[in-house]
């Protein structure tokens, strides 16, 4: 009742509020704005289609399929290619995605489920700090860690590294992704007597796997444009050819695990890493093939993320 | 406060057991009195903690064996958290436990050596919201069976029929099994929820509050599920809704908070007197709506 007759009295009473008031002011602040807004997006967007356009034109003249497909010539001859730089980033990708997505998920779902434990709070606390640390640091421990105790570099210790570098981003995105999943489908599966672990991969991750893929494509991205690491890793093997490793296996009838070993016991190159060193040869022709080789690093980095966003549009619309 | 008063004056249920009730108990000082139904699921001195805030206090219900049994309150009254302790859902909350003991056929389910995976398999649950999981209706339903090692797919699949013919849902996904069970409308979506919480043969069905997303028709059909599904299973509704309650529960509890926040029982009783004869003026306040 007290409601009521106090919006009366409001009512009968002298009004504050005038619309009038101030309304062209507010409508040309409004149109300021908006357009400053525009321009300032427009402006960010600018060094995007700066870099991909320069990129493409200064790169597109070695753009042959040799160039995929052929190893580096010795200096002064035409024509070679990057395919050993190219296969590199691949095993080097791959291999930190094995090291760096099952540890990262697992630590993700005992984050987001128990986040006020000591544990919870010092993995949470780790990640921070683990994400903050510099590549190039990351790299002088994969080097102390798996280089010097072995004796030489090797694809395996460029794979760590990068491994290493990925896990605090796979840590976070996946934890995120897991807290959006709504609490009610978990318990909807616990009240049915399923135990934690089994809800966890069997609901939860179901549910909350498009944003963690894409978490997984983002980091792989960006692990695959890394060069200090690999630097006392990896670093750099202008012979490196899978190809050639598995025909000579086979050859000598070695098994499958010798031909495995031979892989990933020798230094590799990667295309950031041969960019690197393109870059630093006083050969035009080096130069220019540096050129191409970024082209296709950001080719594969777009490509990632494209594979990445179309397969969160297929996944979510099929639901 | 005797319990002869077994012809309430207004009938309000459609479906009023036969010769059953006058299990009353008025207050935490009465004992609970027992003529034609057995109790399934018993609670003793039941106090609930969420840290050091004690969310129920002295609760002592009975519930009787495949009746359905109301719980109606204000918001915040600890309806819902009695009725997750039923099942031990409250365990997932950090930090919380109980003082007192709840019984499932006598036997104490907070006892050292229950498997609470028993307990919940034997205590579904229906939640407020529906909740598929993301997957197929029949992957739905057959979660759970599944889950207790039942891997041949024709038993599966007489399990995922009979148990969405259970839950009136058959003949509206017969078609479309391998549909995602997250494209029905909500509706559908809760009875898949129920059929999934069949599938694995419980004796309890919880329902916390089941009808409050949806639309009236939608309502009607988990009313009228519930009255079919009470020839064999116990069920126990929290709901904000009173003509709900009145409608299709036999026996109702009404819970309040008392000056310390604590959730306590105020009345409990077969739902014909709660609703037109209650013994306690709060209980006749909040039903007649002069209050809450």
């Amino acid at each position: 009742m007290s409601t009521i007759t106090s919006s009366h009295s409001r009512r009968s009473a002298t009004t504050y509020i005038n619309p009038a008031n101030g309304y062209n002011r507010r409508k040309t602040i409004n149109v300021i704005m908006l357009v400053l807004t525009g321009l300032l997006t427009l402006l960010a967007l600018v060094p995007l289609f700066w870099i991909v356009s320069y990129i493409f034109i200064k790169g597109s003249q070695y753009l042959t399929p040799s160039f995929f497909t052929q190893l580096p010539r010795p200096l002064g001859m035409p024509g070679g290619g990057v395919l050993h730089a190219i296969e590199g980033t691949l095993l080097l990708t791959f291999l930190s995605a094995l090291f760096a997505i099952p540890p990262g998920v697992l630590a993700a779902f005992y984050t987001a489920y128990h986040p006020q434990t000591p544990l919870g709070i010092a993995v949470r606390f780790g990640t921070d700090v683990l994400s903050g640390v510099p590549s190039i640091v990351i790299g002088i421990f994969g080097y102390a860690l798996i280089v010097k105790p072995q004796g030489h570099y090797s694809a395996l210790a460029g794979g760590v590294a990068l491994a290493i570098l990925m896990v605090p981003t796979i840590i976070r995105t996946t934890e995120e992704m897991i807290k959006l999943v709504p609490q009610s489908l978990r318990e909807g599966a616990l009240a049915l007597g399923s135990p934690e672990w089994i809800t966890s991969f069997k609901v939860t991750l179901p549910a909350a796997l498009s944003g963690i893929i894409t978490g997984f494509m983002l980091s792989i991205a960006r692990a695959s444009g890394e060069t200090a690491p690999l630097l006392f890793t990896a670093l750099g093997n202008d012979r490196f050819e899978i190809g050639q490793l598995i025909r000579g296996g086979i050859q000598n009838k070695d098994s499958i695990l010798t031909i495995l070993g031979k892989i990933l016991d020798q230094p590799v190159d990667s295309l950031p890493l041969t960019l690197f060193k393109y870059t630093q040869q006083p050969y035009p022709e080096r130069v220019n093939q540096a050129w191409t080789v970024a082209l296709i690093l950001m080719g594969l980095v777009l490509l990632t993320n494209l594979i990445a966003r179309v397969w969160v549009i297929i996944r979510t619309s099929s639901n | 406060m005797d319990s002869n008063q077994a012809k309430p004056s207004l009938e309000l249920t459609h479906e009023k057991p036969k010769g059953v009730p006058v299990l009353v108990s008025f207050s935490k000082h009465d004992q609970t009195e027992l003529q034609s139904a057995d109790i399934k699921i018993e609670t003793v001195n039941l106090a609930v903690f969420y840290g050091k805030f004690r969310a129920l206090s002295d609760i002592n219900i009975s519930i009787p064996e495949k009746r359905i049994t109301a719980i109606i309150g204000p918001s915040g009254c600890g309806k819902s958290t009695l009725l997750r302790s039923f099942n031990r859902m409250n365990d997932l909350v950090p930090r919380s436990h109980i003082e007192g003991e709840i019984r499932l056929d006598g036997e104490n389910i907070f006892a050292m050596g229950i498997d609470v995976v028993n307990v919940r398999r034997r205590i579904g649950m229906v939640f407020q919201r529906p909740n598929p999981f993301p997957m197929s209706i029949f992957e739905n339903v057959a979660y759970g069976p599944h889950l207790y090692g039942i891997r041949n797919h024709r038993v599966l699949q007489e399990i995922v029929e009979k148990s969405l013919h259970q839950a009136a849902l058959w003949d509206e996904v017969k078609d479309k099994l391998n549909n995602s069970g997250m494209a029905l409308s909500g509706g559908q979506q809760q009875r898949l929820c129920i059929a999934r919480a069949l599938a694995v043969e419980p004796e309890v069905i919880l329902m916390d509050e089941p009808a409050s997303a949806l639309d009236p028709v939608s309502t009607l059909k988990i009313e009228d599920l519930m009255q079919s599904l009470k020839t064999n299973y116990t069920i126990v509704i929290v709901t904000h809704n009173m003509q709900q309650a009145a409608r299709v529960s036999d026996f109702t509890a009404f819970m309040m908070i008392d000056s310390n926040r604590a959730g306590k029982m105020v009345e409990f009783g077969p739902t014909a007197h709660i609703f037109t004869n209650p013994k306690n003026k709060q209980t006749e306040d909040y039903v007649t709506g002069r209050f809450g």
